[in-house]
């Protein structure tokens, strides 16, 4: 499983999470349909940008805390996630994995979960 | 374009009330009728942005407006997120300053202890981004958490630097009658001393308890009116002089520099720029200490500092009450409390209340000009409003 990101047609610029227009060029992405844009499967290593360990959730969650990160991607994106990862540094390098991070309900969500590579 | 005054204040304690929402957003609005000797308004903005989520209540202005019987006043709700209170008191200029009203009653209103915290919280953070942020678990605090991570680690602010911004407003906030916090603390029992940790557990590493704003009931009310009609009032002459908005990213990790808050540095330039004075010419300053960092970051993105400077001016004491640039003298967000919608009427309350002197305690001497910045989403809808004593 992957998490996409959406190229651009026009000039290239990967867009992660979706956004209906392209923010480098200004092409609008959703016209003419799938057309303007490519899916491209993000990359799934990269480096911890910064991490944040939660201990007040949402009540759906019945952990006690939860680590979460924003990473650098390899491919130059970046991307918010989970981590699973004991004792996490600022610039380590994480490897990502698609994952159940959250039950709402009967609302299952998948997404990335980094550990240490 | 009209000038645009404000004739009218008036404010709830920000704490917790068992009253009915439309009841505490009335409340100030009363308050704020006797303040200016009005007894009618043309137009009734009321900010909020829980109502319809945490109260089962939609369409509040239309409850408000007879509460207050102030029908048939137009009347509308204005949901902007936590930027809600600034963004209603925005819209209201608009309203005066086109000519469309001549007098504007413009009320922030907010009642987040109806629901446990777990839910608050929960109400809280769908303001992030649904699929990118929100699915993760992603709330306010934790995305805070972040930026103080990467923050400090840039700027070399320590965790002491947080606790005298929780210090400083705490102490501010002893003189603010209606603060939700009446509570001293010392930077050694928050962070020096071995029950530190149990005092102050953190909540979002590096964010610890009292880092973090309450959660707040509450409301607060300008009245805005056009020139003529403030002279009829003979209220003191607060102008209304700036507003300025911008917007940045929705999901945080989109930014190019995670540690600017661009809309922050945005709103803040148009609004001084409409008002035609500097950064250092503000007297007196609300800015939105959701969390003590933003205190800092905002203090350098609005102008007062130069970025990554602004921790310093807190170790001098500039920005405490009696400093050359006083920052949340009601005690701010952290101290005074966030009612989400009515925290931007909060701040314009605090400010008019300033200028015209009217501070008691918490005043700072001969305030001729003030500044909010009221901070929506993590920083990516900012409104922020100039203030200047006329006359």
């Amino acid at each position: 499983m992957n998490i996409y990101g959406y190229k651009c047609k026009k000039c290239g610029t990967v867009h992660y999470p979706f956004r209906t227009t392209c923010k480098k060029c200004g092409a609008f992405i959703f016209e003419d349909k799938a057309d303007r844009y490519q899916l491209v499967p993000l990359s799934k290593e990269g480096k911890l940008l910064t991490f944040t360990r939660l201990r007040s959730l949402p009540g759906d969650f019945d952990v006690p805390e939860l680590l979460l990160g924003i990473v650098q991607l390899d491919d130059g994106n970046r991307i918010t996630g989970q981590l699973d990862i004991p004792a996490p540094k600022l610039g380590m390098k994480v490897k990502g994995e698609i994952r159940v991070v959250r039950q709402e309900g009967y609302n299952t969500h998948r997404g990335i979960v980094f550990e240490a590579a | 374009m009209r000038e645009v005054f404000v004739v009218g204040i008036g404010i709830t304690s920000f704490t917790r009330l068992e009253y009915p929402l439309a009841e505490i957003a009335a409340y100030p609005g009363m308050m704020a009728l006797k303040d200016s000797g009005l007894s009618k308004v043309d137009q009734v903005y009321v900010a909020n942005m829980g109502g319809g989520r945490v109260n089962h209540q939609t369409g509040l202005a239309s409850a408000v407006v007879d509460q207050l019987s102030l029908a048939p006043a137009g009347a509308e709700t204005i949901e902007n997120g936590p930027a809600s209170g600034a963004s209603a008191i925005k819209t209201g200029f608009m309203a005066v300053a086109s000519g469309l009203c001549d007098t504007v009653m413009v009320i922030g209103a907010e009642r987040m202890r109806e629901v446990n915290d777990l839910e608050s919280t929960d109400f809280v953070a769908t303001l992030t981004h649904p699929h990118a942020e929100y699915i993760y678990g992603v709330t306010l605090p934790s995305l805070a958490g972040m930026f103080a991570r990467l923050y400090m680690d840039k700027y070399k602010v320590t965790p002491r630097h947080l606790g005298m911004v929780a210090v400083k407003n705490h102490d501010h906030a002893m003189d603010n009658f209606f603060a939700h916090l009446h509570e001293r603390i010392t930077l050694e029992g928050i962070i020096d001393s071995p029950e530190a940790s149990t005092n102050n557990p953190f909540v979002a590493d590096p964010l610890r308890f009292y880092d973090c704003c309450p959660v707040s009931d509450g409301a607060a009310c300008v009245i805005l009116a056009s020139g003529d009609a403030a002279k009829k009032t003979g209220k003191p002459r607060i102008r209304l002089a700036g507003v300025g908005q911008a917007t940045d990213t929705l999901a945080v990790h989109d930014r190019k520099e995670p540690t600017d808050l661009l809309a922050a540095r945005g709103a803040a330039a148009a609004a001084f720029k409409m008002a035609g004075f500097k950064p250092s010419q503000v007297d007196v300053a609300e800015l939105h200490d959701a969390f003590t960092i933003l205190e800092i970051a905002e203090s350098e993105e609005v102008g007062f500092f130069k970025k990554g400077e602004g921790h310093l001016a807190l170790e001098k004491g500039e920005t405490r009450l009696g400093g050359s640039l006083p920052i949340n003298p009601s005690g701010g967000l952290k101290a005074k409390g966030h009612p989400v919608g009515a925290t931007g009427v909060g701040q314009a309350h605090e400010i008019v209340l300033q200028l015209r002197g009217e501070a008691e305690k918490r005043q700072v001497k001969g305030a001729k000009t003030g500044f909010t910045c009221n901070f929506g989403g993590f920083g990516n809808n900012v409104v922020c409003l100039a203030f200047k004593k006329e006359g």
